[in-house]
């Protein structure tokens, strides 16, 4: 068969296909969109034909673009909407960290050791908590947890900034947790520098208000966002040490194939994280400066960790594996 | 095949097993893709701070719409490429208008989490600045991946295959049986050579076919219409009219 002869027996497949793409495309699929799939193969084969007698580049280029559009269209896929997305926080996060259960401990380690430790020397040495804060810090940590504040200092009179505090912790926290993530990719250094860096801010701010200022105040302010905020930050950072770790040590994988599967696993871990993160900025803004007893507030903040654990522990344990 | 090698064509195998070419976007062409899409940005930045302070200040009050300021500036700093990667067209405003689209290695379009991974990595590509990270990366890759890409198994392609012009010009040339077997990487050179030849300048002609030396044996226009004589060949192998010779010594191997 010379290339003409086959060129004019392949014509009628991939114009029979372009006129069932025009159909496809559209949002009114009709009928004889149940042939595309045949047909799609059917020019497949005519194009690996083409490509290995080497026809001319025009009639192999056309068959190309015209299987790449089929391909687009066949592959089409819906997000899944709501559903997927409620799957994805209450059976895929809480499963993906249990699956990197080691992983998290690391992290978790990472975070409140240092944090521990710098708020623990602070008493006897305050010195080195005064140099993490700056006078700036010490200063504004003196004007909000001071000697003479109360735990209701921090009461805001209206909704409307109850509002702006929250849009401003979704801007500020979630941006950091997703920076957190990406620095993951630099062989999990820039995760790691995030985390330990706001654990060593944070354990000076705790240190020295232990030292030098009323630490009931604070304690009543955090205790109940701080259990999503922090878990959802070493999380953050859990997913970027997840990717650095498949560029450091691929295993039996090829190093790009790592870093796929790795950006796969990390995803459920990121979102969620992002997810807690935004809890906790619903908490910070509207329920941590409501003026209420100390005991509610330290019940309720209880109960924000024992149900943050049980998710973590128990969500989605029945529902089979993700992957 | 051969092309792969020359130009920035890359091989994809679909699921079924088919190969297809994907004509991968460089540096530059993304560069100016980024820089329209930072332009759109900048100012629809500035529209939505002239409505919401001038007009929506007064009606919610001047800390709810800084809060609401605030929410609209990390969706847009983190989903504005997102939405529209995993959009229909696969392809931000920028992207478009380069005619532009980012796709699943695959071939296939973009998932949700992968515009979403390829975009939060970002971050690393800009560093130090002005995507140096990023650049570096996609000069040392084969499909010109950044971080983020590499990450989600994309690539930036063109959405069409560059159109060969094909001239409609009759070779003056007898055909005739290569001297050697050729390998198909030469074969499908010569086929390309004499679809394209038709369109170059006699100079340029014969400096390529000068290259072919060693096959034609020939320089100069002998050795051109020897290599367009071969590559008639290779198109039209069996010549219809001609009777296949006599195979003389077949019949006493077979006895």
């Amino acid at each position: 068969m010379t290339p003409a002869q086959f060129e004019k027996q392949i014509e009628p497949r991939w114009q029979k296909l372009e006129k069932l793409l025009a159909e496809a495309e559209q949002n009114h699929p009709t009928a004889a969109v149940d042939e595309l799939p045949a047909t799609f193969r059917q020019v497949c084969h005519d194009l690996s034909v083409a490509q290995h007698r080497m026809s001319p580049q025009r009639l192999t280029q056309k068959l190309n673009a015209l299987a790449l559009r089929t391909y687009r269209v066949l592959e089409r896929h819906s997000a899944g909407g709501w559903e997927a997305f409620v799957r994805l926080f209450f059976v895929e996060f809480p499963q993906a960290v249990r699956a990197e259960w080691r992983l998290f401990w690391w992290c978790t380690a990472l975070f409140y050791l240092p944090a521990v430790l710098i708020a623990a020397i602070t008493p006897a040495h305050p010195e080195w908590a005064m140099a993490l804060l700056g006078p700036e810090g010490m200063v504004q940590i003196e004007s909000m947890y001071g000697e003479s504040s109360k735990p209701s200092d921090f009461v805001r009179e209206s909704y409307g900034s109850g509002f702006a505090a929250f849009c401003f912790y979704i801007w500020n926290n979630v941006s950091i947790n997703f920076k957190t993530f990406a620095g993951g990719i630099l062989g999990g250094v820039g995760s790691l520098f995030v985390l330990m860096f706001n654990s060593l801010f944070l354990g000076a701010v705790f240190g020295y208000v232990h030292y030098s200022g009323n630490p009931m105040t604070l304690y009543a302010w955090v205790v109940a966002h701080g259990a999503p905020e922090i878990t959802g930050m070493i999380i953050a950072a859990m997913a970027g040490m997840r990717v650095g770790w498949s560029v450091l040590r691929p295993g039996r994988m090829e190093r790009r194939e790592a870093l796929v599967l790795a950006g796969r696993k990390a995803l459920p871990l990121l979102i969620g994280a992002a997810i807690l993160t935004s809890l906790a900025a619903v908490l910070e803004g509207f329920w941590s400066p409501l003026n209420l007893p100390l005991s509610i507030k330290f019940a309720s903040g209880g109960m924000c960790w024992v149900l943050l654990t049980v998710f973590l522990l128990f969500s989605g344990r029945r529902s089979g594996n993700a992957a | 095949m051969a092309a792969a090698r020359a130009d920035t064509l890359q091989s994809v195998e679909l699921a079924d097993g088919v190969e297809i070419q994907l004509r991968v976007a460089g540096v530059a062409v993304r560069s100016m893709a980024y820089l329209i899409d930072l332009l759109i940005r900048i100012a629809i930045y500035i529209g939505a701070s002239i409505l919401m302070f001038w007009l929506l200040a007064d009606v919610l009050g001047p800390q709810v719409t800084l809060g609401l300021f605030l929410l609209f500036i990390f969706f847009m700093e983190w989903f504005y490429n997102v939405i529209f990667e995993a959009g229909a067209k696969g392809a931000t405003p920028g992207q478009r208008v380069f005619k532009l689209r980012v796709m699943s290695m695959t071939g296939g379009p973009v998932t949700l989490a992968q515009a979403v991974m390829r975009n939060f990595l970002r971050v690393v590509d800009f560093m130090p600045f002005f995507y140096l990270t990023g650049i570096v990366c996609m000069l040392f890759t084969r499909r010109f991946q950044r971080l983020g890409d590499l990450v989600a198994n994309t690539v930036v392609t063109y959405v069409e295959l560059p159109h060969t012009v094909v001239a409609q010009v009759p070779i003056q040339a007898e055909r005739l049986a290569p001297s050697q077997v050729l390998t198909r990487e030469e074969q499908a050179a010569l086929l390309q050579f004499i679809e394209r030849a038709p369109l170059w300048a006699d100079e340029r002609r014969l400096e390529l076919a000068s290259l072919a030396q060693p096959l034609t044996k020939a320089p100069g226009p002998e050795g051109l219409r020897r290599l367009c004589g071969m590559a008639l060949w290779l198109q039209e192998p069996e010549e219809k009219r001609a009777t296949p010779p006599p195979l003389k010594g077949a019949a006493y191997s077979r006895s």
